[in-house]
């Protein structure tokens, strides 16, 4: 019974496209980050906490 | 009272004078600490309770398996969630730059919450749960739930349309990705058809139930006690320790990191279960994957301490916080090494994994919430904390409380893991008795609760200091209004730099899409799973008596202790008997396949022994099982069957797809009746008090006569 079910369920596409996507988000997250000019907002934005008063 | 002025200074930059909301924020505070309160003491009766079985006490509300629920729901909703709340009506303010969009939804959020907390409190000791782990509160509270996170997500997010700061800081992601995720979550997991006003069945079941539970189960882990930590880790350590968080470049990795990886992890719970094959792999490679966001958030935090170590000694609160994050980073070290299949087969169903939660609920939660409490309850009471020295004192005793707790967990873990799967030469179990491998590790259950005795004592220091703190406290100070500025909107920068940083809408979309992604490819199959397999060809449902039992079993809480799955495990098998199929539980709702197991696993308890047998174990397990630390259920034997309610229970399950005739459905009551008839002459034949066949102990034997007794092949 547990064989028949698996039988339908090795959908092995399914696992590559989630890290497929995975791959290809996390590299457009890095290339996001460490665009050019970024430097300078994060400066500003890492400062946020401790502009905001108590 | 708090209406904002306008003022323009001499560069005829446009100043606001604004009011804080710090009401709300000091009634989350003293929120979070009542139910701390609570949620400890549960569970140090709870862990007294495994130590010592007579301090269950016989009575039904107080029960091992009625109080465990209400400890988790208590740590995590009541303590954890208001903990979160009062940080993020705190932090979130300040870096928006507004007063909350609205003071209305503030206080329905606070007193709706509290008043969920309160029904938790009152319906779980009373046996009213669906056993779904961390979601046991029935359908009315479910839907009160969802009602109440809607509020508190219009409320946020009004804040963020209406704020002055256009960038929005590291830590108003992790709280933009906390309020989706855990509405989706809830009300995905909460689906079901209710019965009666305090009874309703999942529409999912068996494997699609165990899929779709411990993708809330263990995503309420990651988006409830860890992505909202987060983001109060973000603001008040920088706080605290007055320098900015180490890199703004890894926390953005991290965040995103974290959040489309761990919508995956889930089926790490169900490893060597019927789940398929190509799930189980899944869920084991994005767990391993977690290492990376996991210990980047933990490195970012701890690096932001670089250069100001000297503050340990002169801002003692920072020692919560490094704490914190120690105890955060073994945990995401340890969840992702218990993922593994074959460190899963040791560790799952053990103490070990009591050890690891609590490492991260103590260590990570509890921690950084007194650290975030001895930060703000100073400064939102306009004065000095009353004595350092408690502080001190509270963390290192709950240090070595949290310490104990983890050692003696592990250790019980690991060795009931390793008696568990012993087998010999010969092919036999070392230790075919399970009461063997209890006895084995209750001194060290005696260790845990010293452990979680002395993180009480360091918690009631706490409470002693702030109660101090606050009685000695100016007590009419006026609000001071605070100038802000509009900041971030006519900025001239590089258009596309601060696109993502600054769009609330869209980033909320782009959180959502990172989660629906991994849940939709996960879930979908399973919840089609009825297109390849067609149970009615191999299982029988349960009888209408037998769903009774069944709903009595849930009720007292046996699935806390006894599990129904039996893995493919050599030493299982042996033990148990064969594997369990993912046919099988196809009727159950909810699944019964447990977390952790106390006692054996009962997937094939059925027939096993005769019904005097389960009677004498209910009423006196000391009789059937000499060393047995399982409580007493007296109260079986005196409480009626309710029969009438069947009907409606079989028709909700029909409606659901099982196979019940018409028959059975309309004469519910009258077929459960016959069967508990047969049942109590069969116990009275062998000695069992007479007039039996109403009561609830006849119905829950008829339900444990039933496992692994459906199969028609």
């Amino acid at each position: 019974m547990k064989q028949e079910a698996l039988k339908y369920f090795t959908d092995t596409h399914l696992t590559a496209m989630g890290l497929v996507i995975f791959f290809l988000f996390f590299a457009g997250v890095v290339a996001w980050v460490y665009r050019k000019h970024s430097k300078e907002i994060y400066a500003h934005l890492e400062q946020l906490p401790l502009k905001g008063g108590e | 009272m708090y209406k904002e002025g306008l003022q323009r200074t001499a560069s005829s930059s446009l100043l606001e004078e604004i009011f804080y909301d710090d009401e709300i924020v000091k009634k989350f505070l003293l929120a979070t600490m009542i139910w701390a309160g609570a949620a400890f003491l549960f569970g140090l009766i709870a862990a007294l309770q495994l130590a010592y079985w007579p301090l269950n006490g016989n009575m039904e509300w107080i029960t091992f398996g009625r109080l465990r629920p209400l400890h988790t729901n208590a740590a995590i909703f009541a303590f954890a969630g208001n903990a979160i709340f009062a940080g993020i009506y705190h932090s979130s303010q300040r870096l928006l730059k507004t007063r909350m969009f609205s003071d209305l939804l503030s206080k329905i959020h606070f007193w709706g919450w509290q008043l969920i907390i309160l029904s938790a409190a009152i319906t779980l000791p009373l046996g009213y749960s669906q056993s779904k782990e961390y979601a046991e509160l029935e359908w009315p509270i479910d839907v009160a739930i969802a009602v109440v996170w809607v509020i508190f997500g219009i409320n946020f997010f009004g804040t963020l349309k209406k704020r002055r700061e256009k960038h929005m800081y590291v830590a108003i992601w992790f709280y933009i990705a906390t309020i989706i995720t855990v509405g989706v979550l809830h009300i995905v997991n909460s689906i079901e058809i209710p019965v009666t006003l305090f009874k309703s069945y999942p529409v999912y079941a068996g494997i699609q139930d165990a899929l779709v539970q411990w993708w809330y189960g263990h995503n309420a882990v990651a988006f409830f006690l860890t992505t909202p930590f987060l983001g109060l880790m973000y603001y008040y350590i920088p706080k605290a320790a007055n320098r900015p968080v180490y890199s703004y470049r890894l926390s953005i990795i991290h965040f995103w990191a974290l959040v489309f990886i761990y919508i995956w992890a889930g089926p790490h719970h169900l490893l060597y279960t019927s789940l398929p094959e190509w799930a189980q792999t899944l869920g084991m490679i994005f767990s391993v994957m977690l290492w990376a966001p996991s210990w980047g958030g933990m490195i970012n935090g701890l690096l932001t301490l670089k250069g100001s170590w000297h503050l340990l000694r002169t801002e003692p609160l920072i020692k919560f916080f490094v704490a914190a994050l120690t105890f955060y980073g073994m945990s995401t070290f340890e969840g992702p090494l218990l993922s593994i299949k074959s460190i899963s087969a040791l560790g799952h169903y053990t103490d070990w994994i009591v050890g690891h939660v609590h490492a991260g609920a103590l260590g990570w939660n509890g921690f950084l919430s007194f650290g975030m409490i001895y930060y703000l309850v100073p400064r939102l009471w306009n004065t000095e904390l009353y004595s350092k020295k408690l502080l001190e004192n509270h963390f290192w005793i709950g240090l070595v409380g949290v310490i104990l707790y983890y050692i003696s967990m592990v250790v019980a873990g690991i060795t009931q893991g390793l008696m568990w799967l012993a087998v010999d030469g010969q092919g036999n179990l070392v230790y075919p008795d399970f009461i063997e491998t209890v006895v084995r590790i209750i001194p060290l259950y005696w260790v845990r609760a010293i452990g979680g005795l002395l993180f009480v004592v360091g918690f009631i220091l706490m409470c002693w200091n702030i109660f101090k703190t606050i009685q000695l406290a100016p007590k009419k100070v006026e609000q001071k209004p605070v100038v802000v500025e509009r900041t971030g909107y006519g900025e001239i920068y590089n258009a596309a730099h601060r696109k993502l940083e600054g769009m609330g809408l869209t980033f909320s979309v782009l959180t959502f899409l990172a989660i629906a992604v991994g849940s939709f490819i996960e879930i979908y199959p399973t919840l089609s799973l009825h297109k390849y397999v067609e149970p009615n060809s191999f299982v029988e449902p349960y009888t209408p008596l037998e769903l009774a039992g069944r709903d009595l079993y849930i009720k007292e809480g046996c699935y806390v202790c006894h599990s129904q799955q039996i893995r493919p495990i050599a030493s299982e098998v042996l033990r148990y008997g064969p594997a369990s199929t993912v046919a099988e539980s196809m009727y159950d709702r909810p699944f019964q396949w447990g977390s952790k197991r106390t006692g054996p696993d009962l997937a094939r308890l059925g027939k096993r022994y005769p019904n005097l047998w389960h009677y004498n174990h209910m009423v006196d397990p000391r009789a059937v099982t000499p060393k047995s630390i399982m409580p007493s259920y007296p109260w079986l034997v005196d409480k009626n069957t309710d029969f009438l309610v069947l009907r409606k229970k079989l028709s909700v399950m029909e409606q659901l797809g099982v196979p019940y005739a018409q028959d059975v459905i309309a004469n519910a009551d009258i077929h459960a009746q016959k069967q508990a008839q047969e049942i109590a002459a069969d116990l009275e034949a062998n000695g069992a008090p007479k007039g039996l066949a109403k009561k609830e102990i006849v119905a829950l034997i008829a339900y444990l006569q039933a496992l692994g007794q459906k199969g028609k092949n």
